[in-house]
């Protein structure tokens, strides 16, 4: 391994844990909005792992929208909303040793995928065709602007009229009638 | 100018727009909608609904005229009969259901402008997702559908029971399509980077990575059987049902089953025909457990939209087993034809059961007692509507059934046709039992029936009669089609015969 490779492994090392940490504090802390900040550094670390993975504007998207955007919107919505005290109900009863089964499977199937993942892009034929390809000299968002308006563009606009919709339809209910 | 004159040739050669006129008819008319409300301030709400209307009306038409003369295409539509059926059906479900409509929402005094917004990009999330071809198109579409369903499901706010209903809704269909994703996302991680699904097929070995596809085919069966309320994944279909507004059921229980059907039939049978035995047998057993499921808990129901709520669990089932026995010669015939008529007797039967609930405002199967010496009219097309459903004949829903069954018996899937005749014959039990109620005379006062004479001259007064016909002129509609429609039998599964892809 070279010296680039090592800091590559270094770089992943160290934004995985961040995964790791964040996920469990969001599904462990009994106070909220400790849950709703661990979802950011969740988002931060995914956005990260982007830029470790040279995808650039997805990074940039992932920030601008998941951390700006729909993690503030989960903090204000748990700070406003009354922190009535939980109580320390955590009966180990038959619905938690299904799920438990049930997200071990889960488990089990993506560990399963990811070997197979493995073997398909370690393939000779497959790496000389992905060196053929030279990604570092492409301008990424030059390349998704040209494909959302070419090949893309029914998704694309059919997902502007979907925003149209979604905002309609989450200010009907909450608005007031005369 | 230069530019945007060879950006418009290169736009027209990568997409031809004459495919895609309907769906861009219906666009115009969703933002015809929008800016009419804005500038009339809220008044004059009906004018709203005749926009829909007449944009549906003309969206049809040019269907109709595509249906004749079949436009070869390419890259994210194509546009064979098999598309352009599905994309016909979603337009007189979304046509016949704001018919029905009209009126509940005007008695319930809450807002006219958005719910034909809502009806319409729902309409036009199911036409597009009908006939797309591209992972990611159909995802789009797939979530345009179930967030304007989610909308419409909550659209009476000031119900409990109407907010708890689009609650369920949206966690239980944002579960089914993250799963939907993964599947997804496996099968392009596997193409190496292939989105269109012609493609996928081309690239993925399928020798080679076997156990994976199936797990993709696992997670994509999930995804679509939520849509479809199939077996373990129907919980969600009474508890909505029953909460939300009756014309939003009617819409919900056709539209978002058909462009479903279409999806699945479609994904399963391009992507997956090399594990043609093995999602054979697991789509046989959901079939099999929905319908005996969905026809044994329809006996015990109080509740009529949950008794139909079952009951379309159960007509899903019988669906499927034309799913799986389409041939070469045949195609998917047998599931078209069930489903045109199904349609029919469906929205007929939530339109009379909207009429009756804005009349006497209950939902109770009791309440239907003696029915007939009250409103015959509404008794008689009522049980027209109920005998089809159950397959008695003469009328239409026997001959679906019939063809349906004898296509699924040719095919050899014995099993499933044996259950289906069970589980239709216990089903005529309990649409029978409601005819019963209805036609005779009850021996306690039941004071529904008083409050339906108050009720009757309060609507007609409120409403002018143009409107007050809506309702039954759906009615009728469906009433025909619904009797009629097995006489036309014949030309029918003529059309819908050559759709094996």
């Amino acid at each position: 391994m070279n010296l680039s490779e090592l800091i590559h492994e270094f770089i992943l090392a160290l934004i995985e844990p961040g995964i790791l940490v964040g996920s469990i504090g969001t599904v462990s802390f009994i106070n909220t909005a400790n849950s709703a900040f661990s979802l950011g550094l969740v988002f931060t670390c995914i956005s990260l792992l982007y830029f470790a993975l040279n995808a650039d504007f997805i990074a940039a998207a992932q920030l601008l929208v998941y951390v700006g955007a729909i993690n503030v919107l989960i903090v204000f919505a748990v700070m406003i909303t009354d922190q009535s005290v939980s109580s320390d109900s955590e009966k180990c009863g038959i619905g938690y040793f299904t799920a438990l089964g049930a997200c071990s499977i889960l488990f089990l199937t993506i560990v399963c995928i990811f070997h197979k993942l493995n073997d398909f892009y370690s393939s000779s034929i497959h790496q000389s065709e992905y060196l053929k390809l030279n990604l570092f000299e492409q301008n990424d968002v030059q390349n998704i602007g040209y494909q959302l308006l070419n090949k893309f563009l029914v998704p694309f606009e059919l997902a502007s009229l979907l925003l149209l919709v979604a905002l309609v339809g989450a200010i009907n209910p909450a608005r007031d009638e005369d | 100018m230069n530019d945007i004159n060879s950006f418009l040739s290169r736009l027209n050669s990568t997409i031809n727009f004459s495919t895609i006129l309907p769906e861009i008819i219906l666009i115009v008319g969703l933002i015809t909608i929008v800016i009419t409300d804005l500038v009339n301030k809220g008044k004059n709400a009906i004018f709203l609904y005749k926009i829909f209307l007449v944009s549906t009306l003309v969206s049809m038409g040019i269907l109709f005229y595509q249906l004749i003369s079949v436009i070869a295409f390419e890259d994210l539509y194509t546009n064979n009969i098999f598309n352009n059926l599905f994309r016909f059906f979603i337009l007189i479900c979304s046509f016949i259901s704001v018919l029905l409509s009209v009126d509940y929402v005007l008695c319930s005094k809450i807002s006219l402008a958005e719910f034909p917004l809502f009806k319409i990009s729902a309409g036009l999330g199911g036409m597009i997702l009908s006939c797309a071809t591209d992972l990611i198109t159909i995802y789009v579409s797939l979530e345009f559908l179930a967030l304007s369903s989610c909308f419409l499901s909550g659209y009476t706010k000031r119900d409990i029971r109407s907010n708890e209903a689009s609650m369920k809704f949206l966690l239980m269909s944002g579960a089914s399509s993250s799963s939907l994703l993964y599947g997804f996302s496996l099968l392009y991680g596997f193409s190496d980077g292939q989105v269109q699904l012609d493609n996928i097929i081309d690239k993925i070995l399928f020798s080679q990575y076997l156990p994976t596809i199936c797990i993709s085919a696992a997670f994509i069966l999930a995804g679509t059987a939520f849509k479809l309320s199939l077996f373990p994944f129907h919980q969600w279909t009474p508890d909505v049902y029953e909460g939300s507004p009756t014309p939003v059921v009617a819409f919900f229980s056709v539209t978002s089953k058909v462009a479903a059907l279409s999806l699945f039939t479609r994904l399963f049978r391009l992507i997956f025909p090399y594990l043609s035995n093995e999602w054979h047998i697991v789509v046989e057993l959901l079939a099999i457990s929905s319908m005996i499921l969905g026809n044994l808990i329809a006996v015990t129901q109080r509740s009529f939209k949950r008794m139909l709520a079952y009951s379309s669990i159960s007509q899903i089932g019988y669906v499927m087993i034309g799913i799986l026995a389409a041939d070469l010669e045949n195609g998917y015939a047998s599931m078209l034809t069930y489903t045109f008529i199904y349609i029919f007797m469906n929205l007929g039967t939530f339109a009379r059961i909207t009429l009756f609930s804005l009349r006497t405002g209950t939902d109770n199967i009791r309440d239907y007692a003696g029915l007939y010496m009250k409103d015959p009219v509404l008794t008689f097309s009522l049980v027209l509507c109920l005998l089809s459903l159950g397959g008695i004949p003469p009328l239409s829903g026997f001959f679906g059934k019939l063809y349906l069954f004898w296509h699924g018996w040719k095919a050899g899937l014995y099993i499933s046709v044996t259950v289906a005749l069970v589980t239709s014959v216990i089903s005529i039990y309990y649409y029978l039992k409601i005819i019963k109620l209805m036609l005779t005379k009850t021996t306690n006062p039941v004071d529904t029936l008083k409050t339906y004479e108050k009720q009757k001259s309060l609507v007609s007064s409120v409403i002018s009669t143009k409107l007050k016909s809506s309702v039954e002129m759906a009615m009728i509609l469906c009433a025909l089609a619904s009797t009629l429609s097995g006489l036309f039998m014949d030309p029918i599964i003529k059309i819908t015969r050559n759709t094996f892809f």
